[in-house]
């Protein structure tokens, strides 16, 4: 249709809302966040009493800077299914190393941080070098790295430290209070990374090449972008945000168990679809993954909250998910059929 | 165009083999400053292989390339936009989530503040951006931040040729670069390739569709199973027919 007509007509973007919703992806989940409040709040106003925010802030951020990565390595066109895992052995090296082999807490943390990052490493290497789709690749991961860790503990759970305190501890979980507010270090964590990674992605050299490896690879070669390095960096990102998760995590609960983490990969990669990113890669939105973060903690803790039975759960984030696609497939669509 | 100095491209008897396939079988080939040749050959000639060689994305097997009468070594698709030379591939040109401006930049960004924060610079960009679409004359009111995916295909390619144009490459290689295209747009990109030389540019254009080829070539190169079997038919003094010939093979007379 373009074809014939196309003397010169530039196809300037038309103005008008279906357009403002593509130009904004993170439009979509911030009126659903906004809706969520309100209704959640008409229905029971303890929703936003300062002790319940307080409360579901502090687990989000753990799987928030899972998510936070991983926005990253969907904006560059790969995926990681290895971090619910990740997330798990992690913390298990850590504490093995305090606990049996009498390595002082920092080093410790050093060298968990150091394995996940191999971890992460491999598999780049694995996806760039060799060709196998990513899903294949972290697969294999996370039955690799959840094994190791059951392996290793026999499958129980690691003690985390036997007595004093730890200024490590209270750096990456301690809390404060704020006018009541009890507030997690880990929140801190939290926004510092979604600040830096928001920087990364929008404002630098390095974000302009994530996001033209996920949206033409071929392209990005072309120009002399180093696109395989550019996943692999984000692998081992996505790996070593996982590993810190789930240190804090064992922290925060004291104990390292081998097998949690368990399909958190799943509810990562939906915090992030939901915020906008595009799982094929070229397009991707911190501001989203934190608003996709916030859309399935709040649901969760919501529905309880007005009494819906917390099984009940998996039924909404699906709705939402679903819901969610629908509405960009559907803007994508008038899009592409208006230009 | 006949230029005496010394030849922008000299390829000599470049051999390239992939495992027991042997695609180019002692190329030789030279591109003067400023002119435009027209790579033509069917489907298996040779005729991408060679493009890849020059633009570094494959390495040869024997023989040599100077660029202005420097022997170089092409390793990477980096050496070869280095040494002025850069490709527009007709699919992997551009990246159609980014901007014009990021396009423009891309791989070679402009960077302010100190270095570790690794910032760009965008509003250079974008106005560096803004100037060259109104030079080049495809400005209209396309604003410099519209992502390459809401362009049409003639902007596109408009959009890479005066990427190559900002740089100052000196050998522009334009591959199927009016494939797809409408009437109207075809010619939009031609004279763009057009302006390309008159500022000095050499071009390889490399197109399926002979009509095209003749409308904007100064000289045909005629690949064949991995050789270069005329090089010098110039538009004027040979009909499309000869070419076409040529091309399969059927006679050497040109």
């Amino acid at each position: 249709m373009t074809e014939t007509n196309s003397a010169v007509p530039p196809s300037q973007p038309k103005p008008g809302l279906s357009n403002f919703f593509i130009a904004t992806p993170e439009l979509g989940p911030l009126v659903l966040l906004v809706v969520m409040l309100v209704v959640f709040t008409a229905i029971n106003p303890a929703f936003l009493s300062l002790n319940n925010i307080s409360n579901a802030l502090t687990f989000t951020v753990e799987l928030g800077l899972m998510a936070l990565a991983m926005t990253l390595l969907m904006t560059s066109g790969e995926f990681d299914l290895s971090v619910g895992s990740v997330f798990g052995f992690t913390p298990v090296v850590m504490w093995t190393l305090f606990n049996a082999w009498g390595v002082p807490l920092f080093p410790a943390f050093i060298v968990a941080i150091a394995v996940a990052l191999f971890i992460g490493l491999a598999s780049g290497l694995f996806v760039t070098r060799l060709g196998i789709p990513s899903f294949l690749v972290t697969l294999g991961m996370l039955l690799v790295v959840r094994g190791t860790a059951l392996w290793l503990t026999s499958g129980f759970p690691q003690r985390t430290w036997d007595a004093g305190e730890q200024w490590l501890a209270e750096v990456l979980v301690g809390d404060f209070y704020i006018g009541g507010m009890r507030i997690y270090m880990s929140l801190i964590w939290f926004i510092l990374a979604a600040a830096i990674l928001h920087y990364l992605l929008t404002k630098t050299r390095f974000g302009n090449w994530i996001q033209a490896t996920g949206g033409n690879p071929g392209a990005a070669r072309n120009r002399g972008v180093p696109t395989k390095r550019v996943k692999v960096a984000l692998f081992m990102l996505s790996s070593a945000m996982a590993g810190l998760a789930g240190i804090i995590s064992s922290i925060r609960v004291s104990a390292a168990n081998p097998n949690s983490g368990t399909s958190y990969e799943l509810e990562v990669i939906a915090m992030v679809v939901i915020g906008g990113t595009v799982l094929t890669g070229g397009r991707g939105t911190i501001i989203g993954t934190v608003l996709g973060v916030l859309i399935l903690r709040l649901m969760r803790n919501g529905i309880v909250l007005i009494g819906v039975p917390g099984l009940a759960y998996n039924i909404f984030i699906g709705a939402i998910i679903l819901g969610m696609m629908a509405l960009h497939a559907g803007l994508d669509r008038r899009h592409n059929e208006g230009v | 165009m006949t230029d005496s100095d010394t030849p922008l491209i000299e390829m000599r008897n470049i051999e390239k083999s992939y495992g027991p396939v042997h695609a180019l079988r002692g190329v030789n080939l030279t591109i003067r400053k400023g002119e435009i040749v027209g790579l033509l050959g069917d489907n298996g000639a040779g005729k991408s292989t060679l493009i890849k060689v020059l633009s570094g994305a494959v390495p040869y097997t024997s023989g040599k390339i100077f660029v202005n009468g420097k022997e170089l070594t092409l390793r990477s698709t980096n050496d070869a936009i280095n040494s002025g030379i850069e490709t527009i591939y007709q699919d992997s040109a551009l990246v159609p989530q980014l901007s014009i401006a990021r396009n423009l930049f891309l791989g070679r960004e402009l960077r302010t503040g100190p270095r570790f924060m690794d910032r760009m610079d965008q509003t250079r960009m974008n106005s560096v951006a803004a100037d060259l679409l109104r030079r080049v004359g495809i400005s209209k009111n396309i604003p410099p931040t519209t992502p390459i995916g809401s362009l049409s295909g003639g902007e596109r390619q408009a959009v890479a040729i005066a990427r190559a144009m900002y740089f100052d490459s000196e050998l522009i290689i334009l591959d199927e670069p009016t494939n797809n295209l409408g009437v109207a747009e075809t010619q939009g990109v031609l004279q763009f390739v057009r302006e390309a030389r008159d500022t000095g540019h050499s071009c390889i254009f490399i197109a399926h569709n002979i009509h095209h080829v003749f409308q904007v070539v100064d000289r045909m190169v005629v690949m064949l199973h991995g050789k270069i079997v005329a090089d010098d038919l110039s538009p004027k003094t040979s009909s499309i027919m000869d070419v076409e010939n040529v091309i399969m093979g059927k006679n050497q007379a040109a």
